[in-house]
């Protein structure tokens, strides 16, 4: 817990995922880059559909809007589990996929920081093995660790957490993944006042820090407030923009 | 002929081969759908020989019919028919057959058989009913003689060599009736008054019945075959190279007698005395059997041998492990196909891996031999690589694997469907393809309910007995595990004392895997409940 004082010591401290890595050369690249989201997507799930076009240069877009609205699939749409998406996503000028010519990049090498709405720990996993799930050395894990106020919890089994730390736990797994964009379902749901205060502060200083474009979905526009630029309003499978950047 | 090769379930139950395997499938089915196996185990086996449940043979007994059952040797279930039928025409009451091994028979007359008459093809078991009240004693008679007769498939090489050509290290396999079965004993006894048995001991396989084992000689399986002059004579595939003298074995004659419970004794002792008749005495020369020789003689051999409880206990135990580690991986993968995966055909793939599961075992037997026996390619090709599968240990496991295998691929099936796919999604977004998130996130969430599925296969695998007695017959110390010796005691008036280790050894084991069963499920569904906690 050292570090309440000293507050912008960073997340990950070399490396940081911001710096395009090498596999980056085989991906293709959005012809009109610049943008950081570009999204035109037209998704049936049979029940629901959800009809969204963003185009935006915004670090950080949130999205708020009643339950049931297709927040959720729309981070699964940009996270690529999603399989019944048609349509076009690109993330920071890449081309992430596009029905027209059948490009899909697999979920595995989007580098997607995803934070599901109901975390999914691993509960196999201890939280220290959470944690370094995608490959994080211990030291940069138990920096995450401290940061969330995880510390004392390293050893402990998903089954003994309270959903506030489970929440952090999802959270800090994606971050130590290097994600080049964090997508965030209902992050702050399980926490309370004072940690949520904190894991804001952290998040807009890991999205700054390394540029790592963050989109964030809500029911509660208090939370799209606190982390969005920018401010998407999704009801019934329809977006419009309700604040810019 | 085919159907009698397929042996009933062990003692108490009469022939019914599917109707037997109902209580099976129950038993099963409560145990997937997670209701107490014990009650459906109740249903079929009760504690002592007194009390169990009488399991009737699905044959008209209600006193409404007028017809008379007939209990009878398998033996003679080309002749006897042929004997009602002239019985019939001159007016007689409709008779119908139960035709089953004589040792089979014999006990379920004491369970109440609702059956008029009793043909047995042994003086002993006729001895044995009697003593116990089974028969109307003044009704007993000897009606016909047989002959044992040396048989091999009809293109075999082997000719008049006599029982001495079984010596030749070509011949493989020789097929008799259980040594229990009194054409079992008799052709047992032959081969030791021939002088050859102990060379050839090794080398036998015993079949449930006679026609069970002529069927072997016939299909090839087994070069060679000791069975009654009559079966030899009706079936075409197989040749008769020796007979085997008068007094070289216990005289073969068909005593009968009726019913101390029959519902209808008038008609059953009319039939009786038909048999006797000129008119039936011509038809039961024709499929070639003998008057009774007017004077028994004595003759030994064919002393049953006791099967040894711990051999079998301890080949159980090895067919068992060996069909559990054999079907893992395919039953893992099969498993998460089933799960996980879309795709044509998906459907007819479960079907495919769960039939054996509702199908009788005895018919899966039948169909592993057909498919791997020494005369099919496949069963050839296998031969020639040093792996045969008929009568072998090999067979055995293949047999129990098999009809395993459902069990297991379900379990596994279900461990992985309660796993939520999106922690696999979760570990794709974290960088891990698909076959590292299998065996890092898939399988450990799945692990107690596969090592479920493991314990549950183990289970079945130990208690198999239809398939693997077609498929790799029972032979002392090579492929008798538990429930065959426990099935050859049975046979035996002598053997029900060796029985209680075996059952005893049965039980325990199956209660140890049915716990380790339930508390490995009970292990999986806790480890998926995390996500409750809020």
């Amino acid at each position: 817990m050292s570090d309440r004082t000293g507050r912008k010591r960073t997340l990950i401290p070399e490396n940081g995922p911001g710096d395009a890595p090498e596999s980056d050369k085989g991906r293709s690249s959005d012809p009109e880059s610049g943008w950081t989201l570009d999204l035109s997507l037209d998704v049936n799930l049979g029940a629901a559909s959800l009809r969204a076009q963003i185009r935006t240069r915004a670090r950080s877009v949130a999205i708020f809007g009643p339950s049931g609205g297709g927040k959720s699939t729309l981070l699964r749409v940009l996270a690529g589990v999603e399989e019944r998406a048609r349509g076009r996503v690109a993330v920071r000028g890449e081309v992430w996929q596009d029905s027209r010519d059948g490009r899909f990049l697999p979920p595995w090498e989007r580098g997607v920081g995803w934070v599901p709405q109901d975390y999914l720990v691993f509960p196999h996993l201890k939280v220290r093995q959470n944690l370094a799930f995608a490959g994080a050395g211990p030291e940069e894990v138990e920096g995450v660790a401290r940061r969330l106020a995880l510390g004392h919890l390293l050893d402990r089994r998903p089954r003994r957490l309270s959903g506030g730390e489970q929440q952090r736990v999802a959270l800090g797994r994606a971050l130590l993944a290097r994600p080049r964009i964090l997508l965030l379902d209902e992050p702050f749901s399980a926490l309370d006042r004072p940690l949520r205060a904190r894991v804001v502060e952290e998040l807009r200083g890991f999205s700054a820090r390394h540029e790592i474009p963050l989109v964030l979905v809500s029911h509660d526009e208090a939370d799209a407030a606190a982390l969005g630029q920018e401010h998407w309003f999704l009801s019934e499978g329809r977006l419009e923009q309700t604040r810019g950047p | 002929m085919v159907e009698a090769m397929f042996p009933d379930p062990p003692y108490g139950a009469p022939r019914r081969t599917l109707s037997s395997a109902i209580p099976l499938l129950l038993g099963l089915g409560s145990l997937l759908l997670g209701t107490s196996p014990a009650v459906a185990a109740s249903q079929t086996a009760g504690p002592e020989e007194g009390e169990r449940p009488r399991l009737e043979p699905d044959l008209p007994s209600s006193p409404g019919d007028s017809s008379i059952l007939i209990l009878a040797a398998a033996s003679l279930t080309d002749v006897l028919p042929r004997v009602a039928e002239a019985w019939e025409t001159t007016g007689g009451m409709p008779v119908r057959f139960s035709f089953d091994a004589t040792s089979r028979l014999a006990p379920q007359i004491l369970q109440g058989a609702p059956a008029d008459l009793f043909f047995s093809a042994d003086e002993r078991w006729m001895d044995w009913v009697e003593e116990r009240g089974g028969i109307l004693q003044e009704s007993r008679r000897t009606l016909l003689a047989n002959r044992m007769v040396l048989v091999v498939p009809s293109g075999s090489p082997l000719d008049r060599s006599g029982p001495r050509g079984l010596e030749s290290p070509a011949v493989r396999r020789i097929a008799l009736a259980g040594e229990n079965v009194p054409a079992g004993r008799y052709g047992q006894a032959a081969l030791e008054n021939a002088g050859v048995w102990e060379a050839i001991r090794d080398r036998v396989a015993r079949a449930g019945t006679v026609r069970g084992a002529l069927e072997w000689v016939a299909r090839g399986e087994a070069d060679a075959g000791v069975v009654y002059r009559t079966d030899a004579l009706a079936e075409p595939r197989v040749r008769v190279i020796h007979v085997f003298p008068e007094d070289s074995h216990p005289p073969v004659s068909y005593p009968a007698a009726v019913l101390r419970e029959a519902s209808r004794p008038g008609a059953a002792s009319a039939f009786l005395s038909f048999c006797q008749g000129q008119e039936a005495r011509a038809v039961f020369r024709a499929q070639g059997f003998e008057a009774p020789a007017a004077t028994p003689g004595a003759v030994a051999g064919g002393t049953p041998s006791v099967p040894d409880p711990w051999s079998a206990i301890r080949l159980s135990f090895l067919v068992a492990l060996a069909a559990t580690l054999a079907g893992f991986v395919p039953a893992v993968a099969l498993g998460w196909m089933l799960a996980r995966w879309q795709f044509p055909g998906k459907n007819v793939l479960a079907t495919l891996a769960l039939v054996p599961l509702v199908l009788p075992p005895v018919v899966t037997g039948f169909l592993l031999l057909s498919l791997l026996g020494s005369r099919s390619p496949l069963g050839q090709a296998l031969a020639a690589a040093g792996l045969p599968i008929p009568f072998t240990l090999l067979g055995a496991t293949l047999a129990a694997l098999v009809v395993g295998l459902p069990l297991y691929v379900v379990s596994i099936r279900n461990a992985f469907q309660v796993v939520d796919p999106r922690y696999e999604e979760v570990s794709w977004t974290l960088g891990r393809r698909p076959w590292p998130t299998f065996l890092r996130v898939s399988f450990p969430l799945a692990l107690p309910g596969i090592a479920a599925g493991a314990v549950l296969a183990f289970a079945r695998a130990l208690g198999e007995f239809g398939a693997t007695v077609v498929l790799a017959g029972n032979m002392e110390g090579q492929t008798r595990t538990i429930a065959l010796a426990v099935y050859t005691l049975l046979e035996s008036p002598s053997g029900r004392e060796a029985i209680w280790v075996l059952v005893g050894a049965s039980v325990l084991l199956s209660m140890m895997a049915l716990l380790g069963y339930e508390t490995l499920s009970r292990r999986q569904r806790r480890r998926m409940e995390v996500r409750g906690v809020r």
